[in-house]
């Protein structure tokens, strides 16, 4: 079959799991469920593979949706190796996620059951489409549909209001940035009249209607102004997506959401989105090269924020949000300074670690009874030893300790942004990225010994926990295998060794365009011993908020960005629709309606007061009537 | 010229529809003014001859036999509705008193 | 002569409209209204109208008039008494009538009157007349007529049947 077939085939499988699951999934046995569910997920890897083997790459279109004028909207799907490259992210990582939570999910009875696959398949194909999307109104389409997703399995547990609570903050927050890439597409047409990448790119450098005229704005030399333009509103779409700040607030929220859900929306995938468009867009970014500091810096900021307040959690998902969010910060810092594939490197092993992070953590809290409060964890290395070896596998992974993936992505970018020529803002954003880096190392640290060494916690809920279900287990050992061995892919880092995915990608995104020396190597290899030093002082170190309970404040608050968030966007919004409803809606637009009602009424009542019911007054009437009549024709006829 | 011959004498046209006017209104004034709704019904019977007598006048006016045809078409009419409209007062007024039509008020709004 | 004639018919048929509106018994306003019909009959006549004079005697004189009688019969004299509920009925009701009145004097002044087609009055008026017109030309006015009636035979009958049950 062709490749043309193959990628729509890839989107086609998801899209048919969840029609089939949304429309008789719930009628039918459960054993259905666990089939369609996970099985379309993998269908869709087997064809992504199929098209990694055919070296498949184009363009291909397969029918015209708008076309008015010169705005020409095709439904196409673009085929690189970045495109391959994600659909083989999401759909294997996917895949093991899915097939991981028909265990985890397995308490829900079965309507549940069902609308939890459903809604799992709707996300893959929506990510799916924004990864395949070769234009932008596509791809606008999947990142709205991808944060529709994200709503949908945040508020699963729909009978919690703190799930829909933040079910909604998130999908608010996505809003907003949804907002900022429809602009950035209108501006982008405007300049160039185009709507698919292909037509956009090709014309970048020259602003067609001729320089100085009518290109959004006046400006003085190309489209750099309008690329500028949109360079930044597509910041604000990603920002808002991947949770960099300050649209970050809704991330740990959403750890409201099932385990899975967690895996895969905000690890893996979902939140990778921002760096999937930033990386396409790099024709434009690499000509914006505010919006593209602009990229780099929020990164690495947000980076070492979300570290910081990871410190603090006590939730052992939350804890995983906020290093999600610190992780994110790294690829966004390697995108933003250009080094394309390192960024999607570290991509990939996060989606491998992080993944795995979050389901070895689930199968901690399936096993503590849905407990989450790792003060109540305690002892688990004794009673669940291959949860928590694997456990260990993530966490050595997420410090970024040699020989696991971590350690080669995010050294790598590191290295590439300390070594990075003639750029010292970057080198200041190094510091930035090392500082995150030990800090890393410290809350990783706290996690694992507080949930899994020591004696268990007088407050756990569980004496002897269960050992996780097959169907649990080795989707996660999978990925710790991954983990362990996937760095030997590329080990520029340290210098020697094969670079695949740069290999792979740059035909896609570039690669970047210097190279590290021995100093970059040997920085590399301190940050790796330093942190994993504070991993394993974070063993026996004594509550440091003695010292400072400001700072444990600070951070408990989360640098009080949701009080602030509240004062400023929440309240006044509050207050406006509570005075539009007063003062607007009740007194002018429901008062016009029930008047006009009381008018007719009021009327009707007026008229039938000349239905007497006496005969001779209708008679009288009749004759009054043809007297009018009489005097009218009179008149007129003598006139 | 308007004057018919009568019988040999000159009359003019006018003194027909005089006549058939006076009618007219002294029927239309007993519909409006009794409250008998037998004397109401005679009025209309009233109405309908003044009506018959401007037709006739009109037919021998302009020679036209088509006057009187219409003529005899409404007495025809008359008296299928005075008939209607008396078998309608016997059913309402078998069981009260056939005195005052506005008894009859009930149909008001 | 004939002058006179009309003039008495007249004066006779304005008496028995006013005796139709104003007696109180309506036995009185049947009769009145037979004599109406007597002189319009005579009227008529006058007029060459011979099967309309007849047909009036006959029809409307003979059995329209009769068929109120028996209703009067039927029904049991009545007295109208007393003042009515409407108030104004009256004064309206002569303000109106005498607009109109006037109105219809009115349009009578400097009326010319259309000539006729064709003056012999020698076929005109006769029973042979009236058969020619209802037979041909008024065939189908004719035929609905008879249907006309035959509704009204059977509204009437329907109407006035004994109720047995509560209606």
């Amino acid at each position: 079959m062709s490749n043309q077939t193959l990628a729509l085939l890839i989107l086609l499988f998801p899209a048919a799991g969840a029609i089939l699951l949304a429309g008789r999934g719930w009628r039918l046995p459960r054993i259905f469920t666990v089939i369609v569910g996970p099985g379309v997920v993998w269908a869709s890897f087997v064809a992504t593979l199929a098209l990694l083997l055919a070296k498949a790459s184009g363009d291909f279109t397969y029918w015209t949706w708008i076309k008015s004028g010169t705005f020409e909207v095709p439904f196409n799907l673009l085929i690189d190796n970045l495109s391959i490259f994600m659909c083989l992210v999401i759909t294997g990582v996917g895949g093991l996620i899915v097939t991981y939570s028909v265990g985890y999910m397995e308490h829900e009875d079965d309507p549940s059951y069902a609308r939890f696959f459903c809604y799992m398949d709707v996300f893959i194909f929506s990510m799916l489409l924004l990864v395949l999307a070769g234009n932008f109104v596509f791809l606008i389409v999947g990142w709205a549909m991808v944060g529709l997703s994200s709503y949908l399995l945040i508020g699963f547990w729909y009978q919690r209001h703190s799930a829909v609570v933040a079910a909604r903050k998130a999908f608010v927050m996505n809003v907003i940035g949804d907002v900022g890439m429809i602009l950035g597409t209108f501006v982008l047409f405007m300049t160039y009249q185009q709507a698919t990448f292909q037509g956009v790119f090709g014309r970048l450098n020259g602003c067609p209607r001729g320089v100085g005229q009518l290109c959004l704005l006046p400006f003085t030399s190309g489209d750099t102004f309008n690329l500028e333009l949109v360079g930044f509103l597509f910041l604000v779409g990603a920002v808002a997506k991947s949770a960099q700040l300050p649209l970050h607030t809704w991330l740990p929220d959403a750890m409201e959401g099932p385990t899975p859900v967690s895996a895969l929306i905000h690890a893996a995938t979902m939140v990778t989105a921002g760096v999937y468009l930033v990386g396409r867009m790099h024709p434009i970014f690499d000509v914006a090269t505010y919006a593209h500091n602009a990229v780099a810096i929020i990164g690495a900021i947000t980076a070492l924020f979300a570290a910081t307040i990871a410190i603090v959690q006590v939730d052992i998902k939350r804890v995983l949000a906020y290093s999600t969010m610190s992780q994110i910060g790294y690829m966004f810092l390697a995108v933003g300074i250009g080094a394309y594939t390192a960024g999607f490197f570290h991509l990939l092993s996060h989606a491998f670690f992080k993944a795995l992070l979050f389901m070895a953590a689930g199968n901690v809290i399936h096993a503590m009874h849905d407990e989450q409060d790792m003060r109540k964890y305690g002892g688990l290395w004794n009673q669940m030893r291959p949860t928590a070896i694997t456990f260990l596998v993530g966490s050595l992974s997420l410090v970024g300790v040699i020989p696991f993936v971590g350690f080669f992505s995010k050294e790598q970018i590191l290295g590439l942004a300390f070594s990075k020529p003639d750029d010292n803002m970057v080198h200041v954003l190094w510091g930035v990225g090392f500082a995150t880096a030990l800090i890393t190392g410290f809350y990783t640290g706290r996690m694992w010994w507080l949930s899994f060494w020591g004696k268990p916690s007088p407050q756990r809920p569980v004496e002897h926990p269960h050992a996780p279900r097959l169907v649990m287990m080795v989707p996660v050992a999978i990925l710790a295998i991954l983990a362990t061995v996937g760095g030997f892919i590329q080990t520029t880092a340290i210098g020697i060794g094969p670079s695949t995915v740069t290999d792979f990608l740059a035909s896609a995104v570039g690669s970047q365009r210097w190279e590290g020396g021995g100093a970059e190597i040997a920085v590399t290899f301190l940050t790796m011993i330093l942190a994993a030093g504070l991993f394993a002082w974070a063993l026996y170190s004594r509550p440091w908020s003695a010292y400072a309970p400001w700072a444990q404040r600070l951070l408990e608050r989360k640098y009080y960005f949701d009080e602030i968030y509240d004062w400023a966007f929440a309240r006044p919004t509050d207050w406006v629709a509570g005075f539009a409803l007063r003062d607007i809606e009740r007194p002018v637009i429901d008062a016009a309606v029930v008047d006009t009602g009381l008018l007719a009424r009021a009327g009707a009542g007026g008229l039938s007061l000349t239905q007497s019911g006496y005969f001779r007054n209708y008679v009288l009437v009749f004759v009054g009537g043809a007297v009018v009549a009489a005097v009218i024709l009179i008149v007129r006829a003598n006139s | 010229m308007s004057t018919l011959n009568i019988g040999g004498s000159q009359l003019d046209a006018s003194w027909f529809l005089l006549l058939s006017a006076i009618l007219f209104v002294l029927g239309a004034v007993g519909v409006l003014v009794r409250r008998n709704p037998l004397v109401i019904l005679i009025s209309i019977e009233l109405m309908l001859n003044a009506a018959n007598l401007v037709l006739v006048a009109f037919s021998r006016q302009l020679v036209n036999i088509e006057g009187q045809l219409f003529a005899l078409m409404s007495m025809t009419v008359a008296a299928a509705e005075a008939v209607v409209g008396l078998a309608i007062l016997v059913d309402i007024f078998r069981t009260r008193d056939a005195e005052d039509i506005d008894d009859l008020s009930e149909m008001h709004g | 002569m004939a002058i006179a004639v009309f003039f008495v018919a007249a004066a006779l048929a304005v008496l028995g409209g006013i005796g139709v509106v104003a007696f109180h018994q309506p036995i009185r306003s049947v009769l009145s209204l037979v004599v109406v019909m007597l002189s319009l009959s005579v009227i008529f006549l006058l007029l060459n109208a011979q099967f309309v004079f007849a047909v009036q005697i006959i029809v409307y004189a003979g059995a329209v008039m009769v068929l109120f009688l028996f209703v009067i019969a039927l029904l049991g004299p009545a007295r109208e008494l007393g003042r009515g509920r409407l108030r104004f009925q009256g004064w309206l009701s002569a303000l109106f009538v005498l607009v109109l009145l006037g109105l219809m004097w009115g349009l009578l002044q400097g009326v010319q009157y259309r000539q006729p087609d064709k003056g012999d009055l020698s076929f005109f008026g006769t029973v042979q007349s009236i058969g020619v017109g209802l037979f041909t030309t008024y065939l189908y006015p004719f035929e609905l007529t008879s249907i006309l009636l035959l509704v009204a035979a059977i509204g009437a009958i329907y109407l006035s049947r004994k109720r047995i049950d509560d209606v």
